[in-house]
């Protein structure tokens, strides 16, 4: 995103190429968001089927949700090093700690962020795999953009445009005909717990949605690639310092058993390190599509995870792809350029100024 | 411990009425101790990413020429939402 460009030109070509250039990252990162996310699907799934988490009998409903607490928990940690490996090699640790440091104002968005994005939206989805399974897990969370747009639109006054919206519900249709078909050949009436896959592929969408607008707070004023890095922190101490000690401490369940289990045994480590490998630089993608192309924006372009999803699920499974896939992806791909279309200019001016200053000055 | 950088550009636009992004540049530089092409563009992304949210506006640009290539300058100043969301965010007194 230089401000330099090659060769002389008039000061509105180089405004309109800036703003577009602009633009572009913002929908580039969005993108790599999808891509990503959707290939998190696939190591989420599998660590599933390894010790010590294929052990755990399919009845016992206490003891499989401890197992996600765990693999969610050190599923963060694994995310942490990479948001710190990320962020050496850009040179912002030094801003990361500036920035954990200002809590009362600042990184207290990134610590309740971290609670929606955490402890309800990879726990849920989690759930979800484990419970249901994967194509389940990815259709759950396809409605966390009209979440994260509505709750930026009341709260904080961002500016939908028509043409956005109807780009985002051409995604959403898009992502229904992908996997409605799916969803219902994966419903099994013989599985007594099903219930909770439901209630976690609920949580994921919920708290997806809800994190881009709580995390959008802190990201006014800071950095995005710190920010996520912020909010790792945080869900790292929930799960350390208050869930998993709790559970530990007042209830049998075996969480220190699977804790140990987890990072002694190879392969489960191998899929928790590719999981966060996918899920540290989707965040961190999706974290920077917010500051350049808002957060319904960059949640609707990141909800094209779910054709990712199939491509990379069809291709570890070999399981090819039925016809409402196509149907679906051109409506899904139709949809992102729908809002793709929009003027440039608009993008770069994306809140109701208006508004907020008069709701700022009621508050 | 020195403020982190979005919040050390949106005080120093607090404490004028309007800046060039060069006299920012320069002044991050000597605040951090840092310099080069990279900290630059940086900078200039964390600009525009302060006037993509609205907390900083654009009011006046120019095209330097310079050997052959072209650089694109803004002028900054701090709006009244930004100025709301540094009080929100502790950087500025309410």
């Amino acid at each position: 995103m230089s401000n330099f460009t090659a060769l002389p030109t008039t000061l509105t070509q180089a405004l309109h190429s800036h703003y577009a250039r602009n633009q572009r990252w913002g929908f580039m990162w969005a993108l790599w968001t999808a891509i990503l996310w959707g290939a998190w699907y696939v190591p989420g799934t599998a660590l599933w089927y390894e010790h010590p988490y294929v052990d755990i009998p399919i009845d016992h409903q206490s003891t499989r949700l401890a197992a996600t607490a765990v693999m969610t928990w050190i599923h963060a940690i694994t995310v942490f090093l990479f948001l710190l490996l990320w962020n050496t090699s850009l040179g912002k640790v030094k801003d990361y700690a500036r920035t954990m440091v200002r809590f009362r104002k600042i990184s207290k968005w990134y610590a309740l962020a971290s609670l929606c994005g955490g402890p309800m939206a990879i726990f849920g989805s989690y759930m979800a795999m484990g419970f249901i399974g994967p194509v389940f897990a990815a259709i759950s969370s396809l409605f966390y953009p009209v979440i994260g747009a509505v709750i930026a639109r009341l709260w904080y006054k961002e500016k939908i445009s028509k043409r956005a919206a109807i780009g985002m519900c051409i995604i959403i249709f898009g992502g229904m005909v992908i996997y409605g078909p799916s969803l219902f050949g994966e419903m099994d009436a013989s599985n007594p717990n099903a219930w909770l896959g439901y209630v976690g592929g609920i949580m994921s969408a919920i708290g997806w949605g809800s994190e881009g607008a709580v995390a959008g707070r802190a990201m006014d004023v800071s950095d995005p690639d710190v920010g996520i890095h912020c909010r790792f922190s945080f869900e790292i101490l929930f799960w350390g310092v208050f869930i998993l000690p709790a559970l530990a401490m007042f209830t049998d369940l075996p969480i220190k058993s699977l804790i140990i289990e987890t990072v002694t045994h190879g392969k489960a480590m191998l899929w928790i390190i590719l999981a966060s490998a996918c899920h540290a630089y989707c965040y961190t993608s999706f974290y920077k599509s917010f500051s350049l192309i808002g957060v319904g924006r960059g949640e609707a372009i990141g909800n094209l995870y779910a054709v990712f999803a199939l491509i990379f699920i069809a291709a570890f499974t070999l399981q090819l792809p039925q016809w409402y896939f196509i149907v679906g992806l051109i409506l899904t791909v139709l949809g992102s350029f729908v809002m793709f279309s929009e003027p440039a200019e608009s993008v770069s001016n994306l809140r109701d100024h208006t508004d907020m200053n008069s709701n700022t000055a009621k508050g | 411990m020195k403020l982190h950088q979005k919040g050390f550009l949106l005080v120093a636009l607090s404490k004028s009425n309007t800046l060039w992004d060069d006299e920012l540049i320069v002044q991050a530089f000597i605040e951090y101790n840092i310099f080069g092409d990279y900290s630059e563009k940086t900078i200039r992304i964390a600009l525009d990413e302060l006037s993509a949210a609205g907390l900083i506006t654009r009011v006046e640009e120019k095209l330097e020429m310079n050997k052959q290539r072209a650089k694109l300058l803004f002028r900054y100043q701090l709006s009244d939402f930004g100025k709301a969301r540094m009080i929100d965010t502790g950087l500025l007194d309410g």
